[in-house]
């Protein structure tokens, strides 16, 4: 396999899982410190990495006293990080198996195990993402395998995943997020996904359109 | 950067974390299942409807709630014989119930999973709303939704248990017993104090009631002994405020329309935060409030109330009556914008007892004489009492209040006030209630002066949107089964006076002194002093019976309570009828385990709105059950039965276990007449069943026993039916201004009250009312008006009370008998019975405060919350000490800050002690008041008990209360905590319990205070000053937040200062030792209200 390929394969499937972490749960001592400690990580949080507050704290206070607090505001309390909020008319989350997501997640015979992901639907934008992760992760394994068929149809579920559900809304949310953002971490974040979403939409279109010629 | 190139994210690829490691990995692969068309289950529910249709409650399927999000149906299908794993469907009996976690008594529904009745197991899955109770609407607070986690508690009492022979009070030894065993033991003690048959034994045995929640039976258990022993909890909360409306309107509460009035007017945040019937009073706050109404809080701290409302009067606490005499003042002399008069003359000169005033010539040279008034009034005219009352009032200006409540630089509030309280006219709805009211030595007045700019301007006429009385929209039937028993009445009236529950400093206190009791019963001067009197005082409790009530830790002098219990002399046998471990239960002879919300069979009435209304609370274990064909051995014991069946545990409530004691156990041969009133009519040789009492009872409401009659017409008992499948039953809607009713009058009889009174032994007085002899004393029944024969109000004047009559003439408190509040410093120091303990006047240096503790946190109101999971993970914030910002500033202090506050009593200067809390700057306490519930603080001394015999310790408050240190040598105690609590397994309930390795809290909700202040009750309603003065420092190295220390010997002397310096006890010239007409809960005979005082 094409190393340029596999790179950019771990590069999308890093930063799916990143992100989707990211938005899911409040961050922790540890995953901050990895971020900190890797200065390519920490070169997408340019705005973070230049934080006064984080050149006067340690990271338990750090989390505790501002950044928990910004992730209660922007994906608990305030802002409302589900597809179906976005989507539906009446702006009401659907939390039953009705929910588009869930049946998708269903047909590929996936669970979504909400009492894990703390989250009260399966279209929540932290799920999303971590289903692309998943995505990227099993076109990597075939195309190191060599099965071509599979990894395309892979990728065409990402790039209807993303064209259906994802772009048609993340990108609200996350302008809100960036908006709203009360630390610099945040506000990364938010920066962050919102370029990466786009771009790799872009990447995926790309490949549809090649007829998903991949340069092995 | 906007956009970045792809090549910049390639970079990503070089992380040093694989994604793999980052990831949170929330998804599990899962095989789907074909689609069931048949089910009439939809993926997503079509509507969300929590309450199904009441024809559809006995048997109503849902989807189990925690699979049916993960795919609706289509992933597993609905589970079947043929699909066992299928997503489950719960076949619940929806059972109505009550809560009983305070007095709103919100409607509920227990959804009872009748899956695996047929192995004997019922579950309560969850608890929801009732939709059929016109109070609550189908809405509850927290506290409503913790119940199932109350009553699957792991720390529940599963059987009853006693103090291990050999060991004292307070070891901590117990055993197991059976309710049997119990019965036996306390029915021989009961007996033979009974037995005696002299006038100290039927005061020997106490029924001491937490928050009743409920109307009725409980009075009728002591008063079927033949004895006064009925005690409460309800003054130390609500003295001050029934004590005004007493000498107002002869009620003991009033009772708003909050849904229609256009001005909410608050004092303090009880009725909207987390008092009396608050959920529902915040939901119809709310409707009106969407409808423009504007809402007044009047706190000194910035409740969730004041947060909202139009209007925050942060007056210093316990001046509140000089406020509401500067609003009376204003209307007495202003007038509406169109130049018409503010006073609702037509209302006032109807329906206010002026008249008497005007005629009691004696008692306007008394105000002459007091300063009130410069000059005896031209005439008796009601334009002579207007100028009357406008010299009355006219010192409390602007001026005046701004610095009787400390209000400088807020000036402007009092305009916005006046703004507002004008144009809503008539429509004020208030409920003077709690800190004002009770907080405070002369905190009645509070209420005495609030009500007056109410009344002046008609909203006390109980019209649509405006005030009107308690009892008007409450209906107690719950002690009137008399007719399903042998005896088929109601037992008499005992000639017994209880000096220990109703003493005779205190003739006027709203109501039983239950707070002092151990004082009382500890204090052999004041003892002897009586005797000597000529008064029977016990000397001891042959048996004290606590009912879902910790006294030791929610009275004053908590330390002071734990001596008194210890003392075998002086509380021979005692037992604690609670539903959960509780600090007093610790100090009992007998645990004995009885039911909570949907354990229990009780009627109940909340006055939250205009109509009439009752709820019934069940056991839904056992209705559930008998819905689903199982029968009890015993129906005299269904409810235990069920609860032992069904594996709740041996867990029982008071309407099955008092008529059982009673007949079978206190009165087995008869011979002491009481068992009588509790067999059953239908079946002599056992007692009542619930069915057979409850019918009986709820029968007497015409409009329930037709509707129930007629959708019943098989069953035995309709009325008892109807409200098992409802659970609530609003006789009547829209009760305003009873007291303008016609009374029916015929040629022979005048009806009143449902009785009939012979119209020639009516007669007539002066100003109107009609008086009727009854026994030895004269009542009132009504006042003719227009040639009509109207209701009135319930005093004796039948019309509400500007001038209590009664209160000056017989009862010792003349300078006090009409609304007043002390005009200058001079005064200020004279009328000291009115004057708070915690003025302003009392604060001297710069860290001298008042102690606001009269709020209660909407999670912890009654302590049988304790246990509950779900409302102590909500409740941790160590109920914080608020400090305004800049005398936090002052003080060095900083948020977080452990201090330690002294509380010193003004009147004797003596200091009690401290306790440590965490101190919280805040701009939402006004300055010089701090702010600290009191309803927090919880201890134990133990983790568990073992019980010889039984395999599993009995864990004790694990969820919501630390282990503590404790000492205490009989004069000072101190308490510390050693251990919070940690996550744990449960032994019992352990399918509901599996999340108890979640507990990140420790269970240090603040320190006990209550055992840190005084006992100091009001000199005249006789509740407890709650606040305090404290002296706050910073606290030292050793010193932790929840640390207490208490001289309960000095808190003995302030109890005896306040005793003895500020009562005026009864003496060789009363008669009698309370007020006949006004309200004594379970009234002793005419005999027993004789008194005869010795000169001595």
């Amino acid at each position: 396999m094409n190393n340029d390929l596999k790179q950019e394969q771990i590069a999308r499937i890093n930063f799916y899982a990143l992100l989707s972490r990211l938005v899911m749960s409040e961050v922790d001592e540890g995953l901050l410190k990895s971020i900190e400690e890797d200065e390519n990580m920490l070169s997408f949080f340019p705005t973070y990495k230049d934080w006064d507050r984080r050149a006067n704290m340690n990271r338990e206070d750090l989390i505790q006293k501002y950044l928990n607090v910004d992730f209660t505001n922007l994906f608990l309390l305030h802002l409302v990080p589900y597809e179906s909020f976005y989507m539906r008319e009446d702006q009401m989350m659907e939390t039953g198996g009705d929910n588009p997501v869930q049946q998708i997640f269903s047909e590929l015979d996936f669970r979504v195990e909400l009492d894990k992901a703390r989250v009260m639907s399966a279209d929540h934008i932290g799920i999303e993402l971590e289903f692309m992760y998943m995505l990227c992760d099993s076109e990597l394994k075939a195309l190191e395998d060599g099965d071509l068929e599979a990894a395309e149809n892979i990728a065409r579920i990402q790039y209807g995943f993303l064209n259906e559900h994802i772009m048609q809304w993340a990108p609200m949310y996350l302008l809100n997020v960036k908006s709203e953002a009360g630390t610099a971490f945040y506000y990364d974040v938010a920066d962050l996904a919102l370029e990466f979403i786009m771009s790799d939409y872009e990447y995926a279109t790309q490949l549809k359109n090649s007829g998903y010629k991949y340069e092995i | 950067m906007y956009l970045q190139s792809r090549r910049t994210f390639l970079k990503g690829a070089a992380f040093s974390v694989a994604g793999v490691a980052i990831a949170k990995g929330v998804f599990a692969t899962d095989a789907v299942a074909k689609s069931v068309s048949e089910s009439k289950f939809t993926n997503t529910p079509d509507t969300i409807s929590f309450y199904p249709d009441v024809k559809e409650w006995n048997s109503f399927k849902e989807l189990d709630g925690t699979d049916w999000k993960r795919g609706g149906i289509e992933r597993h299908g609905v589970r079947s014989e043929s699909n066992p794993d299928g997503i489950q469907v719960n076949d619940y009996t929806i059972v109505p119930t009550v809560c009983s976690n305070c007095e709103a008594g919100c409607g509920l529904t227990a959804w009872v999973n009748t899956n695996e009745f047929e192995k004997g197991i019922l579950t309560v899955r969850k608890y929801m709303g009732n939709p059929l109770h016109t109070g609550s609407r189908g809405r509850n607070c927290a506290k409503g939704y913790a119940v199932t986690s109350q009553m699957y508690d792991p720390d529940r009492i599963p059987f009853p248990i006693k103090r291990a022979p050999g060991s004292k009070r307070g070891e901590g030894k117990w055993v197991r017993v059976t309710w049997d065993e119990a019965m036996a033991a306390i029915g021989k003690k009961m007996h033979d104090t009974l037995a005696k048959g002299d006038e100290v034994s039927k005061k020997s045995i106490m029924y001491h009631v937490g928050r009743p929640n409920e109307n009725g039976f409980g009075p009728r258990v002591p008063q079927s002994l033949g004895i006064d022993g009925y005690n409460s909890h309800t003054n130390i909360c609500s003295a001050g405020a029934r004590e005004g409306t007493i000498q107002w309107a002869n009620d003991d509460r009033n009772s708003p329309d909050w849904g229609n009035a256009d001005l909410i007017f608050l004092q303090s945040s009880h009725a909207a935060d987390a008092g009396h019937y608050f959920q529902q009073s915040a939901g119809l706050i709310a409707d009106s409030r969407k409808r423009g109404a504007k809402m007044v809080v009047i706190d000194p701290r910035m409740s969730n109330s004041a947060g909202m409302a139009d209007l925050w009067i942060p007056a210093w606490p316990g001046t509140e009556a000089a406020l509401y005499l500067y609003l009376a003042n204003r209307i007495f002399h202003e007038k509406k914008k169109d130049g018409s008069d503010i006073v609702d003359h037509e209302y006032v000169k109807e329906w206010m007892n002026w008249d008497r005033l005007m005629a009691n010539k004696a008692y306007l040279k008394k105000m002459v004489g007091y300063g009130y008034i410069s000059k005896m009034p031209r005439d008796d005219s009601y334009e002579s009492f207007i100028e009357l009352a406008q010299e009355l009032y006219s010192p409390y200006t602007k001026e005046f209040v701004v610095k009787e409540c400390k209000l400088e630089g807020m000036e402007y509030k009092l305009d916005e006030l006046w703004e507002l309280f004008v144009p809503a006219g008539a429509k004020i709805a208030s409920y003077l209630w709690r800190a004002g009211a009770i907080g405070h030595r002369g905190g009645w007045m509070n209420t005495r002066a609030g009500f007056l700019p109410l009344a002046l301007v008609g909203a006390m006429r109980g019209d649509i949107g405006g005030v009107g009385m308690h009892h008007w929209h409450e209906i107690s039937v719950a002690g009137k089964g008399d007719k399903a028993t042998v005896a088929g009445e109601h037992p008499a009236k005992t000639d017994a006076w209880n000096e220990i529950a109703w003493p005779p400093e205190y003739p006027i206190a709203t109501y039983e002194m239950g707070f002092m009791m151990p004082q009382l019963m500890m204090d052999d001067e004041w003892h002897a002093k009586w005797t000597k009197r000529g008064l029977k005082i016990p000397k001891s409790m042959a048996v004290y019976v606590p009912r879902m009530h910790n006294p030791l830790w929610i009275n004053p002098d908590g330390f002071r309570w734990m001596e008194a219990l210890k003392r075998e002399d002086k509380f021979e046998l005692t037992f604690n009828l609670s539903p959960t471990w509780s600090e007093t239960n610790w100090y009992c002879d007998y645990v004995l385990p009885v039911g909570l919300a949907g354990e229990r069979n009780d009627q109940q009435s909340t006055p939250s709105k205009p109509e009439q209304r009752i709820e019934f609370r069940q056991a839904v274990l056992r209705v559930a059950a008998e819905k689903m064909g199982w029968k009890a051995k015993d129906p005299t014991r269904a409810t235990l039965e069920a609860h032992m069946k069904f594996g709740l545990g041996e867990v029982w409530e008071e309407s099955e276990f008092w008529p059982n004691l009673i007949m079978h156990h206190v009165d087995a041969d008869g011979s002491l007449g009481v068992a009588k009133y509790w067999a059953s009519k239908k079946d002599p040789s056992r007692c009542v069943t619930v069915p057979e009492w409850f019918d009986t009872a709820m029968s007497l409401l015409p409009k329930l026993n037709d509707a129930a009659h007629k959708m019943y017409p098989e069953e035995e008992y309709p009325v008892y039916s109807y409200m098992r499948d409802h659970g609530a039953w609003t006789e009547k809607t829209d009760v305003y201004k009873p007291q303008e009713e016609e009374l029916k009058v015929d040629r022979e009889y005048v009806y009143a009250h449902g009785h009939k009174f012979p119209r020639h032994e009516v007669e007539k007085d002066e100003f109107g009312a009609l008086w009727v002899q009854e026994g030895d004393f004269k009542k009132s029944i009504g006042i003719i008006k227009d040639n009509k024969v109207l209701a009135g109000f319930h005093t004796l004047s039948k019309k509400l009370e500007f001038f209590s009559e009664w209160l000056a003439d017989e009862w010792k408190w003349p300078e006090y008998a009409i609304p007043i509040y002390p005009r200058t410093d001079a005064e200020n120091d004279k009328m000291v019975h009115l004057v708070t303990q915690v003025h302003h006047k009392h604060m001297h240096a710069e860290n001298e405060f008042a102690l606001n503790t009269i709020y209660r946190l909407p999670y912890n109101i009654h302590t049988r919350s304790v246990n509950s999971k779900h409302l102590m993970e909500i409740s941790q914030n160590h109920n914080p000490v608020w400090i305004y910002t800049k005398d936090a500033e002052k003080l060095g202090i900083k948020r977080g800050d452990a201090i330690k506050v002294q509380i010193q009593d003004t009147l004797t200067g003596i200091k009690s002690g401290y306790f440590i809390a965490m101190a919280v700057p805040t701009e939402a306490t006004r300055p010089g008041v701090l702010a600290c519930s009191h309803h927090a603080g919880r201890w134990k001394l133990k983790d568990a008990v073992n019980i010889p015999g039984f395999e599993h310790p009995l864990g004790i408050m694990s969820l919501g209360s630390p282990k503590v240190d404790m000492t205490n040598d009989g004069k000072v105690g101190t308490m510390t905590t050693t251990e919070g609590i940690k996550p744990h397994e449960a032994w019992q309930f352990k399918e509901y319990n599996k999340d108890l390795d979640d507990i990140w809290w420790n269970g240090l909700s603040g320190a006990w205070q209550n055992a840190v202040a005084p006992c100091h009750p009001d000199p005249i309603a006789g509740n407890h000053g709650w606040h305090q003065k404290v002296i706050i420092t910073k606290a030292g190295a050793d010193d932790k937040i929840g640390d207490i220390s208490v001289n309960y010997e000095n808190n003995f002397k302030v109890y005896q200062g306040w005793r003895d310096q500020l009562t005026r006890p009864l003496n060789a010239s009363d008669k009698l030792r309370r007020p006949y007409h006004i309200k004594r809960p379970v009234k002793p005979s005419q005999k027993a209200y004789r008194v005869n005082i010795k000169d001595v």
